[in-house]
């Protein structure tokens, strides 16, 4: 069985344990098996060491992928700024052997040597480029046939496209996550603010009001355009602001809908016919009627 | 007077500075702006933002604009820096004037708790209802991470006990704690 | 012993702002063999050249030494100085110590002095072993090539012809007429780019001197000034153009549909289809790589015999073809046919391609309404696919809001650094000629900054304000794609300070004007180089634009950097009139600082002729062992050969042992 070392992050065990469970439950089906990366720490988020001293955000990135390298796996991470922050963290650190040295300096109080050897990857890339579709489409047992997902893939899956070995044939246009939602059986009709970020993260801790504008902006663009059942994504950070904060729009009174988020693997679980208890327990936004409609007996393949 | 004599802007170490913290692409800019026509800072409203940054600080602002938190929103999205005609790379200006926002402290008050809650677990983001959330899901309550990790805390301390961020004295209360214990 | 003049130039400030020219010209004063020292604020100047002059006529001075600029653009004047003062015009060396020494030093006056004592030295040293060398001459053929038929190409044709030469113009496509045949009005005058163009193509292709060769490529090149090989390709066109009357009864007859590239793919040709309406010549072509072969009619096959009718069952366009142009039956060979033409100069005026959508990921290139402003040259053009009615491409409908957005691939490290020169102004002019036309579609131009510094061209800019184009001065940064196929513009407004969107209903890019990929093999043939841009590299920005590095090979058109239709045709008239000096003159001289070989010294083991990049060293046989000889037309006296032969037969006039053993001595020894 192929390995991964299962980078977790902050927000995944700590807010939304129920997308690790979907991790750990579906990749077996998929023919990978999960890795845990014993020890890991924040990746560093952007608001932490990037936003004050390069070195030591390399090196507390670096320590991350220092083990995965020991475990020999490559890396796939569940959340978009994880991925963002390691991935550049490597390029930096494998295009510039002078930074390396420096940071393996200050690695070395910990005991650790970051070599290279482990590439960085999201969990989107594994299952798109890895697994693949047909094997997805495989392990389904539900189907999602004639229900229409907004897409979420967010932004720093798509760019800098400089640091990621797995790129977007467009990044302005992603095509991944539609297509990993093909295969479960939706549509993914297109809606303007495709690329367009939800809010989350810096903007969302600086400026709540802002951030929640520009999550607004989103949400109408996918509501007025094409109406979904349901949103889905492949970023922690994503899913959180879609759930949580489109939930604080509409107690604000700004928006009068709902609409459920998911993160991909919840929903593939949920089409693998899991547990939902496990794999799609803690929202607020509620989404027991769909997860109901998504695993009923009229969706059961063969 | 809201005019702006040029002759007299001190533009002294200001673009050698930012350059130095990262921000190497500073002076290719020509202001086209096409980084801010998609910048989710600028499109939300913030004051400051990759494009008009540049310009001061290729200008000769720094004290001017030092308190504005405005930078702090970048997501680091970096559709900036994929499309910019010159190069320039804006979001790494924008991470580069934080970092020297950060050397005088006038860091965004919403970046301390991530900060200490780094330090002490080994994540910025730490929910203490998580153990009830995980057991609820069928997990573990502890996850595989620093947070039941000591030694992984240990490590990620030695690296921040001698880094800049610790000169700055953001993390005394923590370290006199540690060495209380 | 020789009597050296050394002239020390100032430059201006140029050379004497760093260099103490004083000092320099006083160390001259010592060295062995100088009898004369002087300098001038400008020894290219008449004052400065009489003075070499004087000196020469007086005997003063039998070498002369010009410490300057650099030979490649004065060594010519110094020595038609000598030559005028009836000394032999090689006995003269250039000591470069400007480029060499006070530009490079500028920093550094006593070091750029010091350095300069030494070039000079070196001359001076170099001076006293020259020899007069005599000037060689050979005739040149009386014919020109011009290789591309667009406006560029036209116009030099036609100036040559008109001078009285024999001209062929050769064109790859199967009309002559270029892009600018493909534009709709041009600015600044709104003339009608067509009713200009036609007129001339017509008179090109009826002159008596030019022979129009299209659906032709340039195969191969060979020899140099005055006498060049040149092998042409006519491609097969499958149609005899002997009797072709261009009725288009072929094309119309043609069941195939393909894009139609004069159109910009929007809308579709037969693969049996004439290139344009006006096409010069009119004559149609059939495109085999799309055609069906249709009636079973294989190239090359007899016809079914109709059981029905008794009569054979021919193709759709060979039935159709009133004058018997098309016949299926001949197997006509698909590489076409080569044809070998003899000619003194060369024009290369192969023009350029503007840069597809599919390169601006950002610019939402997968949406229909998304278009290059060369597309909306034929979307607003009479002859164009919506016969000049403006209608998006998604569903034929009046666009009500269409966004211009600018510098797209040009002034851009990511694709080209340079300016395109004429999207500003032919965006200008799209937005004036749809704003006269439907005054009720709002346009916006995004622009970094508008660029207009032609005749009358911020005049044109200034009344599309008038007319209420709205200008937003901030590069586009994003598209996103709206339901109905909307595509909302992602902006910048700089004067604003703010973000802007426009939901357009269609989106023109002005993509950059580029080199296209062919143009490397065309180069690799003629021996053409390239400038840091892609372009054809002219040999001097200024003063040489429109000659090349291979002496008779002149450059016109957009192939030479990008610009508009008026820059283009004056550099097509100066690079007639540069090609036509040779053709004149019908003797070309041939440079005699080359290499010649003492065949008594020669062993003839031939190591010289696999090194020559010329092709200029053959063996023959000499007094009945083989010898080494270059043929002096083809040596560019680069010297390989010279440093190559183990039996230093070889002589590299202007460069011997002596003058660069000499000269290194020179260097050496001085302080």
């Amino acid at each position: 069985m192929e390995q991964f070392g299962m980078y977790l992050g902050c927000n995944i065990p700590f807010n939304a344990p129920d997308i690790e469970q979907s991790f750990r439950q579906t990749f077996p089906n998929l023919g990978v098996e999960v890795v845990d990366l014993q020890g890991a720490t924040c990746c560093p988020a952007w608001g932490t060491a990037p936003s004050f001293d390069i070195n030591t955000w390399l090196a507390i990135s670096s320590r991350n992928i220092t083990l995965a390298e020991s475990e020999q796996v490559d890396i796939m991470t569940g959340c978009n700024s994880c991925f963002g922050i390691l991935a550049e963290a490597k390029h930096m650190l494998d295009h510039d052997p002078g930074r390396k040295a420096q940071v393996n300096r200050l690695l070395s109080k910990a005991d650790r040597k970051y070599s290279g050897s482990s590439e960085v990857y999201h969990v989107a890339h594994v299952l798109h480029n890895k697994i693949g579709v047909e094997k997805i489409n495989a392990s389904a047992k539900y189907t999602l046939r004639q229900l229409k997902v907004a897409v979420q893939p967010g932004c720093h899956l798509l760019w800098p496209s400089a640091v990621m070995k797995v790129k977007e044939k467009n990044p302005f246009f992603p095509t991944m996550l539609k297509e990993l939602c093909h295969a479960l059986g939706a549509e993914t009709p297109h809606y303007s603010r495709l690329e367009s970020c939800c809010g989350m993260g810096a903007m969302r801790s600086t400026n709540q009001e802002r951030a929640l504008d520009t999550l607004k902006d989103k949400l109408k663009s996918m509501k007025e355009e094409i109406d979904p059942d349901m949103i889905v994504t492949t970023c922690s950070s994503c899913y959180l602001q879609f759930d949580n904060a489109q939930k604080l729009l509409r107690d604000k009174g700004e928006i009068d809908f709902a609409i459920p988020v998911f993160y991909y693997t919840q929903l593939l679980a949920l089409c693998q016919g899991l547990d939902p208890a496990q794999v799609a327990a803690i929202s607020e936004t509620p989404r027991d009627e769909i997860i109901v409609r998504i695993q009923s007996k009229q969706r059961l393949l063969n | 007077m809201q005019t702006v004599n040029l002759t007299q802007m001190d533009k002294e170490g200001i673009a050698e500075k930012v350059i130095a913290m990262g921000g190497e692409g500073l002076l290719n800019c020509v202001q086209c702006g096409a980084c801010a026509s998609v910048c989710p800072v600028a499109r939300a409203g913030f004051s400051l933002y990759c494009k008009n940054l540049i310009k001061k600080l290729q200008s000769g602002y720094m004290e001017e604009i030092l308190e504005d938190s405005s930078t702090w929103a970048c997501q680091a999205c970096n559709r900036c820096t994929e499309i910019c005609p010159r190069d320039v790379k804006p979001s790494e200006v924008v991470f580069a004037f934080r970092r020297i926002q950060a050397e005088e402290l006038a860091i965004s008050t919403s970046a301390f708790t991530p900060l200490m809650s780094l330090y002490e677990t080994g994540h910025a983001v730490y929910n203490k209802r998580s153990k009830e959330l995980r057991k609820k899901v069928g997990l573990p309550e502890t996850p595989p991470t620093s947070i039941g990790d000591p030694k992984a805390v240990a490590e990620l301390q030695k690296i921040l006990d001698d880094s800049p961020m610790a000169e700055l004295g953001i993390f005394l209360n923590l370290m006199s704690r540690k060495q209380e214990k | 012993m020789s009597k050296i003049g050394v002239y020390v130039c100032h430059c201006g400030e140029n050379i004497a702002g760093v260099v103490d020219v004083e000092d320099v010209r006083q160390y001259a004063e010592q060295l062995d063999g100088v009898t004369v020292t002087r300098r001038n604020l400008f020894m290219c100047s008449d004052p400065g050249q009489e003075m070499i002059r004087q000196d020469i006529a007086s005997g003063l001075v039998d070498r002369v030494v010009v410490a300057a600029c650099t030979p490649r653009t004065h060594e010519p004047i110094f020595r038609t100085t000598l030559e005028k003062a009836g000394l032999n015009k090689y006995l003269f060396e250039m000591a470069n110590i400007r480029d060499q020494g006070s530009w490079v030093h500028a920093h550094d006056k006593y070091g750029a002095t010091a350095k300069a004592k030494r070039i000079v030295a070196s001359a001076v040293g170099k001076a006293a072993n020259l020899h007069p060398l005599e000037d060689k001459f050979v005739d040149v053929t009386p014919a020109a090539l011009v290789i591309g038929g667009g406006v560029a190409g036209i116009f030099s044709a036609l100036e040559l012809a008109k001078m009285g030469h024999k001209v062929y113009l050769v064109e790859k496509q199967p009309s002559i007429g270029g892009a600018m045949a493909m534009l709709d009005k041009t600015f600044p005058t709104n003339d009608c780019s067509a009713c200009i163009l036609t007129p001339v193509m017509v008179e090109a292709a009826n002159h008596p001197n030019i022979e129009l060769l299209t659906c032709s490529e340039v195969a191969d090149v060979n020899g140099y000034i005055g006498n060049f090989n040149v092998r042409i390709r006519k491609n097969q066109t499958y149609v005899d153009w002997n009797k072709c009357t261009g009725c288009g009864a072929c094309a119309e007859a043609c069941p195939v549909r393909t894009a139609n590239e004069f159109n910009g793919g929007m809308d579709h040709r037969g693969a049996a289809y004439i290139h344009f309406p006006q096409a010069v010549p009119k004559k149609a072509v059939v495109d085999m790589s799309v055609c069906i072969n249709c009636a079973g009619r294989k190239l090359g096959t007899e016809p079914r015999i109709s059981k029905k009718t008794g009569q054979p069952v021919l193709a759709a366009c060979e039935k159709a073809c009133p004058s018997g142009a098309i016949d299926r039956s001949h197997h006509l060979p698909a590489e076409g046919t080569l044809r070998d033409i003899e000619v003194g100069v060369i024009i290369v005026a192969t023009g350029y391609q503007v840069m597809e959508k599919e390169n601006f990921p950002e610019y939402a290139p997968d949406s229909p309404n998304v278009i290059t402003a060369l597309q909306m040259e034929r979307l607003i053009s009479a002859t164009g696919p919506t016969g000049g009615k403006l209608l998006r491409p998604s569903d034929h409908r009046k666009p009500r809001t269409i966004s211009f957005v600018s510098c797209v691939g040009s002034r851009d490290v990511r694709h080209h650094t340079y300016c395109s020169r004429v999207c500003c102004m032919y965006m200008i002019k799209q937005a004036r000629l749809i704003k006269e036309k439907y005054p009720d579609i709002r346009i916006f131009m995004h622009v970094i900054d508008v660029r207009a510094p032609g005749k009358d061209f911020d005049e044109y800019y200034t009344r599309a304000r008038d007319m209420g184009i709205t200008f937003v001065k901030g590069k586009v940064g994003g598209m996103e794609i709206l339901p109905a196929d909307q595509v909302r513009v992602l902006g910048y407004d700089v004067d604003l300070g703010s973000n802007i969107e426009v939901d357009a209903d269609m989106v023109v890019l002005a993509s950059a004007m580029e080199q296209p990929p062919t143009a490397k093999l065309l180069a690799r043939k003629i021996g053409l180089s390239f400038d840091g841009a892609g372009f054809f590299k002219e040999l001097h920005p200024k003063l040489k634009p429109v000659e090349t590095a291979v002496e008779g090979v002149f450059l016109a058109g957009c192939c030479q950097g990008p610009k508009d239709i008026p820059d283009t045709v004056s550099q097509a008239k100066g690079a007639a009139a540069a090609a036509a000096i040779p053709l004149c003159q019908g003797k070309v001289r041939i440079d005699p600082t080359i290499s010649e070989v003492d065949t008594e010294k020669c062993s003839g083991c031939g190591i010289c002729t696999p090194l020559c990049p010329y092709n200029a060293i053959v063996l023959k046989t000499y007094s009945g062992r083989p010898r080494a000889m270059i043929d002096i037309t083809q040596c560019k006296g680069c010297g390989v050969c010279t440093a190559a032969c183990p039996s230093a037969a070889i002589l590299l006039h202007g460069y011997t042992d002596v003058q660069i053993l000499s000269q290194i001595a020179a260097l050496t020894r001085a302080a």
